[in-house]
C-alpha cells in the first residue's frame, strides 16, 4: 500500500514534468511550429546545419533553457532535503550555509570589477566568478563554525554562523550595487532574481553532469540521514560516523547549489517549499524525498519559467520573481489544509 | 539599495505593460527595424525615417507617438526571444544594452545589428550623428535642416546666457526619491552639459553622471531651482507633496516657489531638440530675472 502511494507520485510527477517541459519547448514569445521543431530535431540528429532562424531559436535558445531549468530545479530541491535533514528544522534552504550569497557577491564583483581587471573566460567568468563565490563563502562558514576546543562543528553554531555570513556577503553584494554604475547594478538585480534565459548548451551540459551526480551520491546517504531525524547522538549510538556524514552531505549541496546557482543566478523559494510539499504528501523517509524532490523541483521551476515568459508576452520576468510569487499562495493553502509536522 | 532598484525596475515594468501589448501595425513590412536607443529613435522620428521602425525599447519615449509601437522592455533588461519576436531585419542599439548573454545570443543567431559612430557629447558631435543616420536612411535634406535649426537655436540659447547676470544653482532629482535618498545628476551628466549652455551650474559635484544624497547634503548643497524629472514628480501627487520631501523645504528653491518638472528625455541624451530644451530650461531656471 505505502509502495504503491510512493509510485503514484512518482509516475504523475514524471508525467506533469514531461508535459511542462513539453509546452515548455513549444509556446515562448516566439512562435515556433511543431514541424519547424520536428525539421530542427531531425537536421540535428542527421548532423546537419539548421537552415531557418525558427529552428536556430528552438535549437540554441529554447530547448537548452527548457533543460536547464529541469535540472536547476532538481539541484535546488534536493539541495532543501538534503539541508533540512541534516539540520532537522523546517526553515532551512540551502543557500543557508553561505552558498547563494557568496554566489551573488562573487557575481557582483565581476559586473562591477571585471572589466578593470580583465578577468576574461569568456561566456564561463560570470559562470566560474560566481561558483568560486559560493564555494569561499561556505568555507568561511565551515570553518568560522568549528568550535575551538573540539575540531567538530555543532549544527547549531553552522546555521548561526551561515546566517551571520549571509548578511555579510548580502551587504557585500548592496555595496556593490551602490558603487556601481547604473548598468552594472541593473546586472546585479537581474542576476539576483535569476533567470533561465542565458542557458547555452556547454552550460546546460555541466549542470546535468553535476546534478545527476550529486544526486545519485546523495542517495546512497538517504538512510544515514534518516537516523540522524532521531538526533545526533542517537545516530552516533546507532554507529554512524555523524561528522563524516556532515561533511559530505554539506558537500554535495554546496557543489549542486554553487554550479545551479552560478548558471541561472539566485533563484529562492524552491528549495525551501518542495521538500515540504513532499512531505506533506508522503512523510519524511529522505529515499523517497531525494527521487522525488528531483522531480518536483524540475516541475515547479519549469512551471516558473513558463509563466515568466508567458504572463507579460513578449516581455520576460525575472524567474525569482515568480517562483515566490506563484510558490508562496500554494504553499500556505496547503500548510493551513494539513496537519503538518516536521 | 538591491530592493529600491528592484521595485523602481518593477514598478516601470508594470506601468509600461501598456506599451507591451501594443499592436504590431506593420506586419506586412519587408525592413523591420527595432531601435534599442532612446536617442537613435528620437534622431529617427526627426528625420522621418520611422517607416520600417517596428519596436522600440521602453526609454525611447519622444515623440509621443513613438509609444504606440511595440516595445521590447527595457533596455538593460533584455529578453532574446521578445526581440526576436518581432521578426527584425535589423537591430540598432547604441552599445549600451544588455544583459551580456542577451547581446551574445544575438550574435551566435547572426541577427544584423548596427551601432552609429559614437560622438563626442557635444553639439558638434550632435551634428555628425544626425548627418550620418540622414546618410543612413536616404534623408540628407532633412538631417541637414535638422542641424541648421539645432545651430539656430543654440546660438539664440547662448546669447541668452551671456546676458543673465545670476548663475542660479539647479539641482536636478531624477525619479524623485527612494526612502528620502536622492539620486541626482551631477556636473558629469548630459544634463549639466545643457545646465551650462543655459546659463546655470550644478548644485552638486560627483565623479560620475548620478550620485545619491542624503537629505542633509540636498539641505546644504542649498540650490536656487530645483528641477524633478516626470516621474519622480508625478508621483508626488503633481508636485502637490514636494514639501513633504526631507531637506527640500529648507532650500531657497522651495522657499522661492522654484521646483519644476521636466521632461526625463529633455534632459538624458543630446538630439536635434536639445538646443529647444536648452531654452526651456533657461525658460525655468531664469524666469524671476525678466520680472
Amino acid at each position: 500500500m505505502k509502495r504503491s502511494r510512493i509510485g503514484v507520485i512518482f509516475l504523475s510527477l514524471l508525467l506533469l514534468l514531461i508535459l511542462l517541459a513539453l509546452i515548455s519547448a513549444k509556446y515562448g514569445a516566439v512562435e515556433i511550429s511543431n514541424q519547424e521543431i520536428w525539421e530542427a530535431l531531425v537536421r540535428i540528429s542527421k548532423g546537419q546545419e539548421l537552415m531557418d532562424l525558427n529552428e536556430r531559436i528552438f535549437m540554441q535558445i529554447r530547448l537548452p533553457r527548457v533543460i536547464m531549468g529541469i535540472f536547476v530545479g532538481a539541484a535546488l530541491a534536493v539541495g532543501g532535503v538534503l539541508m533540512q535533514a541534516l539540520f532537522r528544522n523546517p526553515i532551512v534552504e540551502p543557500g543557508l550555509v553561505g552558498t547563494s550569497s557568496g554566489a551573488a557577491f562573487g557575481a557582483a564583483l565581476y559586473f562591477v570589477l571585471g572589466a578593470t581587471f580583465q578577468w576574461n573566460l569568456g561566456e564561463w567568468t560570470l559562470p566560474v566568478a560566481a561558483c568560486l563565490g559560493g564555494i569561499c563563502s561556505t568555507a568561511l562558514v565551515f570553518y568560522l563554525s568549528r568550535s575551538r576546543n573540539s575540531s567538530k562543528s555543532s549544527v547549531v553554531s553552522l546555521l548561526l554562523t551561515g546566517i551571520a555570513i549571509n548578511a555579510l556577503f548580502l551587504s557585500g553584494v548592496g555595496f556593490l550595487s551602490y558603487i556601481a554604475r547604473d548598468p552594472q547594478a541593473r546586472s546585479i538585480t537581474f542576476w539576483n532574481l535569476g533567470t533561465l534565459s542565458g542557458a547555452y548548451w556547454q552550460g546546460v551540459l555541466f549542470v546535468v553532469v553535476v546534478t545527476v551526480s550529486c544526486l545519485l551520491l546523495s542517495l546512497r546517504y538517504a538512510k544515514n540521514l534518516n537516523a540522524l531525524m532521531l538526533g545526533e547522538q542517537e545516530a552516533q549510538l546507532l554507529g554512524m560516523n555523524v561528522n563524516t556524514l556532515k561533511m559530505k552531505v554539506l558537500l554535495l549541496n554546496v557543489i549542486m547549489v554553487a554550479v545551479a546557482t552560478a548558471f541561472v543566478g539566485v533563484i529562492g523559494f524552491v528549495g525551501l517549499i518542495v521538500p515540504h510539499l513532499l512531505r506533506m504528501l508522503h512523510g519524511s523517509d529522505n529515499r523517497y524525498l531525494i527521487w522525488s524532490g528531483a522531480l518536483m523541483g524540475a516541475v515547479v521551476l519549469t512551471a516558473s519559467d513558463l509563466v515568466a515568459r508567458l504572463l507579460l508576452s513578449p516581455a520576460e520576468l525575472p524567474i525569482g520573481i515568480v517562483t515566490s510569487m506563484v510558490g508562496v499562495p500554494i504553499f500556505i493553502v496547503l500548510l493551513r489544509r494539513t496537519n503538518y509536522f516536521f | 539599495m538591491k530592493n529600491i532598484i528592484a521595485c523602481l525596475w518593477l514598478s516601470m515594468l508594470f506601468m509600461s505593460c501598456g506599451r507591451f501589448s501594443n499592436e504590431d501595425k506593420k506586419e506586412d513590412h519587408q525592413e523591420r527595424i527595432v531601435c534599442i536607443s532612446k536617442q537613435y529613435a528620437e534622431i529617427i522620428y526627426a528625420l522621418g525615417a520611422e517607416e520600417d521602425v517596428v519596436a522600440v525599447d521602453l526609454s525611447s519615449t519622444y515623440p509621443p507617438e513613438i509609444k504606440e509601437l511595440p516595445t521590447i522592455g527595457y533596455h538593460r533588461a533584455l529578453s532574446t526571444e521578445t526581440i526576436l519576436a518581432m521578426k527584425p531585419t535589423l537591430i540598432l542599439h547604441d552599445n549600451n544594452i544588455g544583459p551580456e548573454h542577451v547581446v551574445n545570443q544575438l550574435e551566435k543567431l547572426e541577427i544584423p545589428m548596427k551601432t552609429f559612430g559614437q560622438y563626442e557629447p557635444t553639439i558638434a558631435g550632435t551634428d555628425s550623428l544626425i548627418q550620418e543616420m540622414g546618410k543612413y536612411f536616404g534623408k540628407e535634406a532633412a538631417a541637414d535642416s535638422l542641424v541648421n535649426k539645432l545651430h539656430a537655436d543654440m546660438e539664440q540659447a547662448l546669447a541668452q546666457a551671456r546676458q543673465y547676470t545670476e548663475k542660479p544653482k539647479v539641482l536636478i532629482i531624477h525619479f524623485g526619491r527612494a526612502s528620502n535618498v536622492y539620486l541626482v545628476m551631477t556636473q558629469k551628466s548630459t544634463a549639466a552639459r545643457m545646465l551650462e549652455w543655459a546659463g546655470g551650474e550644478m548644485a552638486v559635484n560627483a565623479e560620475r553622471g548620478m550620485k545619491q544624497l542624503s537629505p542633509e547634503v540636498v539641505a546644504a548643497a542649498n540650490p536656487d531651482v530645483i528641477l524633478l524629472t516626470d516621474f519622480g514628480y508625478d508621483r508626488l501627487d503633481k508636485g502637490n507633496e514636494i514639501e513633504k520631501l526631507p531637506g527640500i523645504s529648507a532650500t531657497n528653491a522651495f522657499k522661492n516657489k522654484r521646483v519644476f518638472r521636466i521632461e526625463e528625455h529633455d534632459l538624458v541624451y543630446l538630439g536635434p531638440r536639445t538646443a529647444e530644451n536648452v531654452l526651456l530650461i533657461q525658460q525655468l531656471i531664469h524666469n524671476n530675472e525678466k520680472e
